[in-house]
């Protein structure tokens, strides 16, 4: 699955930027660590069932629940909150990044179909 | 009830509901200011297997405002975390618990503290241990000595500190104020009690526990030079998603937490805020209050008392009929009481409306003889000068509701001679338990053994 970089916009770009680096450095955590977790991690244990990833190709089902991090700090959730304007929330440990990309977005409800 | 069950959402999430906090210069050690804040409520003693217990999944804190600016300048936030012994048996103790290092004891919970302040996160303590509950003589034998006393911890810093259960000690006849106001002393005058006669008050808490986080803090810990008035409430906060995760044998949480829970003046989300805005107003901050000052200033409980009592409260129908905003309500509940009002008191924070119960360390603690109905009653150590555990709120808010507290910034105003006499007909005495007179205050829990009715 595709880094969260590999999404990012110009529109992300500019919203980091504007909000300093307490939220860039939030972001990168999330993107760093957990950046090819995210579609895996979610796609394939959180927001769609097993047939629909197996559905839309295996590799959504690359994350395997890890019982060793069920404090939650390794897993992300992704919510999609308006999908037509790309608006994505993503949880990870105690933190929330909101990003905004439709092509995610889009991505992350046709896998959820 | 003061904050019980007080909201459709919060009443689902009893383990981060609060139910009254209390702010007061400890009476005993009055250099010294006791915060309680409690949680679970109408716990029946008798609650095997599983017994109450503090949320893992809950952030409880206890917010104080030194400044006025009706934001917290202090925070302090308790984290419990649960240990199981053996899960192959359905008992929560296996023998006898008479001591809080007894290996008899299967489930038990220890929590930690922090600070935070202008100058950072400072853990206070960490791994302190709970009490149990209170079950019965045969497995919680010596219950106050052996379990509830060694569970009051000293902080790193020289505060004090308990968690775990005890007695319910707010005291109200719930039965009666929610069958329509049909307040017990007085329901013969009930529009809907026609052939109803007079009857004591009946306490719908008795006999039941609740979980309290008590501190007892320096009062040089909590207050800035100068301003002796500090601003308390609490909340409890949960994480923003939760995941069922069966399979994994235990659910996910994850996100920023976020405030499902707050408390600082007693009655104020039970009986102001309408039922549609009540969860949210759990979440907002005291700063924010000002988008609820309206059901202060116009509270809806005022214009039914002189419908529920025809003929009984003229004056108060007057006040009511001119819209006239209770800025007498605004003064005890949003901002504190500014000087010139009550002769010699203040617990003025500021002009920012925000619910906060508000003391004024600087007056001392009344040890002898003390008024149950607090400022209204003669004594300035008692709410809405912050709140001590036996205070009556239930009498003083329904008395200041009904007009009496109106006259101390109109001069004009005419009390209804029925305002001051309002009450729900209950005192400390119908508690079926007495309070400590040392920390953390509130009384021995009922066990269930002996209160098995609840």
């Amino acid at each position: 699955m595709p880094d969260l970089d590999d999404h990012d916009t110009a529109e992300n770009r500019r919203a980091r930027t504007a909000d300093g680096p307490a939220r860039r450095s939030v972001l990168r955590a999330a993107a760093g660590a957990g950046a090819a977790g995210v579609a895996a991690t979610t796609l394939g244990g959180m927001l769609i069932p097993a047939s629909a990833a197996t559905r839309h190709g295996a590799t959504a089902r690359t994350g395997t629940p890890d019982t060793a991090h069920d404090d939650g700090a390794s897993d992300v959730v992704l919510h999609v909150r308006d999908a037509a304007a790309g608006e994505i929330d993503v949880f990870r440990g105690t933190t929330q990044v909101r990003l905004r990309d439709r092509d995610l977005a889009a991505r992350v409800v046709r896998a959820s179909r | 009830m003061s904050s019980h069950r007080e909201a459709p959402e919060i009443a689902k999430d009893p383990v981060a509901d609060s139910t009254d906090v209390y702010a007061f210069v400890s009476p005993d050690r009055p250099r010294t200011v006791t915060l309680i804040a409690n949680y679970i409520p109408l716990q029946g003693p008798a609650g095997g297997p599983n017994f109450y217990e503090f949320g893992e999944d809950v952030r409880y804190a206890i917010h104080v405002d030194t400044n006025g600016h009706s934001e917290a300048n202090i925070t302090y936030e308790f984290d419990f975390k649960t240990d199981l012994a053996d899960p192959n048996t359905f008992l929560y103790n296996t023998g006898p618990i008479t001591s809080l290092t007894s290996a008899n004891w299967n489930r038990r919970q220890q929590y930690s503290v922090t600070r935070v302040d202008s100058k950072g996160r400072h853990s206070l303590g960490k791994g302190l241990l709970c009490p149990p509950c209170n079950i019965g003589p045969l497995s919680t034998p010596d219950y106050e000595a052996a379990l509830a006393k060694p569970a009051v911890h000293t902080l790193s810093d020289g505060s004090r500190v308990f968690a775990g259960q005890r007695a319910e000690g707010f005291y109200v006849d719930l039965g009666s104020i929610f069958d329509l106001g049909n307040l017990r002393p007085f329901q013969n005058l009930n529009v809907f009690g026609t052939g109803l006669s007079a009857a004591p008050g009946v306490n719908a808490t008795k006999f039941l526990n609740v979980h309290s986080i008590a501190l007892q803090v320096p009062i040089s810990r909590i207050t800035v030079p100068g301003r002796p008035v500090i601003g308390v409430w609490t909340t409890a906060s949960r994480q923003t998603v939760r995941v069922r995760s069966a399979d994994r044998g235990a659910d996910l949480n994850t996100g920023p937490f976020h405030q499902v829970s707050r408390l600082g003046n007693p009655l104020v989300n039970e009986v102001l805020i309408p039922l549609g805005t009540k969860d949210f107003w759990n979440t907002q901050h005291p700063v924010h209050d000002k988008q609820f000052a309206h059901y202060v200033a116009h509270p809806e409980l005022a214009g039914l008392l002189p419908v529920l009592y025809p003929g009984v409260f003229p004056n108060l129908a007057a006040l009511d009929k001119a819209k006239t905003a209770r800025v007498d309500l605004e003064a005890i509940l949003l901002t504190g009481i500014p000087s010139g009002i009550v002769p010699a008191f203040t617990n003025f924070t500021g002009p920012t409306p925000a619910d906060m119960l508000r003391l004024n360390t600087s007056i001392p603690p009344t040890t002898s003889s003390p008024n149950i109905l607090g400022l209204l009653g003669g004594d300035a150590a008692g709410f809405p000068n912050g709140r001590r555990v036996f205070d009556d709120v239930v009498s003083v808010e329904l008395r200041a509701i009904a007009g009496v507290t109106f006259k101390l910034v109109e001069s004009s105003y005419t009390v209804d001679a029925a305002a001051g006499k309002l009450t729900d007909g209950l005192t400390p005495a119908d508690l079926g338990t007495p309070y400590l007179r040392h920390f953390p205050y509130l009384g021995v829990p009922y066990d269930g053994y002996h209160h098995p009715a609840h």
